[in-house]
């Protein structure tokens, strides 16, 4: 196969290498580029901030004060997505099974949770449930009313875990059916079961497409997880709109809070670029 | 070859997709251990889904398959039927046309699959006959490489080897070179007829006229979901009876 780089010694012209390095300059060129045109944009927003007289000075003493919220929001945040994964998995398997009970059921989760508004079902969980508990301790059922009667975070957990399960219910359905059925053939050929198929070939192959919608919704959950604010938990948000209100500098706690969501979303994101460099292991989208 | 028993035995097959698309129609066919068949035909005459019900990745309508001694009915259902079909998928390999390796493993890694999933077996048991298979199939230097670094030609070797790490009785092959460029048929086709010198029962839906003619202990012509004629190949090729059978050929020895 190799002859003839064996018999002919490999020269690539003089001309061609210009070529080759002129796309090289261009190529890094363009990256210098985008790393001055960000620096830029960053310093009019920063000198834009300046201009209007932002109070620096508050927003550093009260830095502090805002970051103790970070906890709430991470736990919340955590939590959530942890529920979200299982909820999906389990809905995507049911939206895909054949046994009509399971197949009905997540159908309408999906169908319920994501045709009505997020903040009305955070409301549901905390402000509605109470009272299905007071109508069933009225039938005769004891204890059920303290059972339905939650707590803010957990409140706020079950809603975003419930409603964020069911947009990613979508996604993992349609990453498993994205393998393609060859995939699904072979491991039946091979014997397997149709829980083996899935564990062993569709799954793994099914996350390396998933990951970057589930990632989009990561990080919007992330955000969303201020609602539970709502309920009067001193999360990040809460902290900055209470002392904004009460000095009447609003601006400064928002913008504030803003770049702290922003970071963290940033971070989640190299997250995701690494997981994604990981799964991706050398090989080629095609085959 | 008369003595041995039928490992095979497909009785009046019919396989209608939808309602009324009728693709078999009624297929009677036996194959014995040590056999290896050729079946030839136009494109859509039924060969393909023939090939599937075997192993049942495509369902039958009516009729029934025995292999190697358990028989599945179609129409049947229930939990011993699927253990039937798992137990047969056991028996028999089967090669695609579009070769499915499992794109996030390696060579290696795929031919383990089987062993080790579905037979139980630990890594390390799995490895040493995965490495000779490996070596039968000439790609022992190729063993941690993913299929996407592979061309076509080793895919379906890999794919030969996941196969027979198995160690089934039957090996079923579905147009095995059809999706391969031409300076890479030789080499599939090669391992094949290694297969089938080492006594294994291959039944082969291909084109290729290497492996049909040389290869091959029979031929079978099937044209519109129908059995045409069966024979040697040497008779098959130089004097068919039927007039499809004719026509086809002629198409295709051309």
């Amino acid at each position: 196969m190799n002859d003839l780089a064996d018999t002919a010694p490999d020269t690539i012209p003089q001309e061609a290498k210009l070529v080759l390095d002129r796309i090289d300059q261009d190529s890094k060129r363009f990256k210098v580029n985008m790393v001055i045109a960000f620096a830029v944009l960053l310093i009019c927003m920063f000198a834009g901030l300046v201009f209007i007289g932002l109070d620096f000075k508050f927003m550093f003493n009260w830095l502090g004060f805002i970051m103790t919220g970070i906890g709430y929001t991470l736990l919340v945040s955590f939590l959530a997505i942890t529920l979200a994964c299982i909820l999906s998995i389990l809905g995507a398997l049911g939206r895909l099974s054949s046994n009509p009970i399971a197949n009905s059921l997540a159908t309408g989760y999906v169908s319920l949770v994501r045709g009505t508004p997020l903040l009305v079902q955070v409301y549901m969980w905390y402000l509605a449930l109470p009272q299905v508990g007071m109508a069933l301790e009225e039938m005769g059922i004891q204890g059920v009313q303290r059972l339905f009667t939650l707590p803010a975070i957990p409140a706020g957990v079950l809603a975003l875990g419930v409603c964020y399960g069911a947009y990613m219910t979508e996604t993992v359905r349609a990453g498993i059916q994205s393998i393609k059925i060859g995939q699904t053939e072979a491991a039946k050929s091979l014997g397997m079961t149709r829980r083996q198929t899935l564990q062993r070939v569709i799954f793994p192959q099914a996350l390396r497409v998933i990951i970057p919608p589930v990632s989009n919704e990561f990080i919007a959950m992330i955000k969303d997880s201020s609602l539970v604010s709502l309920m009067g938990v001193w999360e990040l948000s809460y902290r900055a709109i209470k002392i904004g209100r009460r000095y009447f500098q609003s601006l400064e706690m928002l913008i504030m809070v803003a770049l702290i969501y922003w970071v963290m979303c940033i971070i989640l994101q190299s997250v995701q670029e690494r997981i994604e460099n990981h799964m991706a292991r050398g090989d080629r989208r095609v085959s | 070859m008369n003595d041995k028993r039928p490992i095979i035995r497909i009785n009046n097959l019919h396989k209608v997709f939808g309602r009324d698309l009728h693709v078999l129609r009624g297929i009677n066919l036996e194959v014995k251990t040590g056999e290896v068949v050729a079946i030839l035909g136009p494109s859509g005459s039924g060969k393909s889904t023939l090939l599937r019900c075997i192993n049942f990745l495509e369902e039958p309508t009516a009729g029934n398959i025995e292999v190697d001694g358990v028989v599945i009915s179609a129409g049947e259902r229930g939990k011993v039927r699927d253990a039937h079909i798992l137990q047969v998928r056991k028996k028999v390999g089967m090669c695609f046309q579009s070769f499915n390796l499992f794109p996030h493993m390696t060579a290696i890694e795929n031919i383990i699959e089987g062993p080790v999933t579905v037979l139980g077996q630990s890594r390390k048991e799995s490895i040493p006959y995965a490495e000779e298979l490996l070596e039968w199939v000439g790609l022992t230097d190729k063993r941690d490489e993913h299929p996407s670094r592979l061309s076509g030609g080793q895919q379906q070797r890999v794919a030969i080897a996941r196969s027979l790490a198995m160690k089934p009785k039957v090996m079923l092959f579905d147009e095995p070179t059809s999706a391969l460029d031409p300076e890479l048929v030789g080499e599939v086709v090669d391992v094949m007829e290694r297969l089938a010198d080492e006594g294994m029962t291959i039944i082969a839906v291909t084109h290729e006229m290497h492996f049909a003619g040389d290869v091959a202990s029979r031929v079978i012509i099937m044209d519109d979901g129908n059995w045409i004629e069966e024979g040697p190949p040497e008779e098959m090729f130089t004097n068919p009876k039927h007039s499809r059978s004719r026509q086809f050929l002629a198409h295709i020895l051309k």
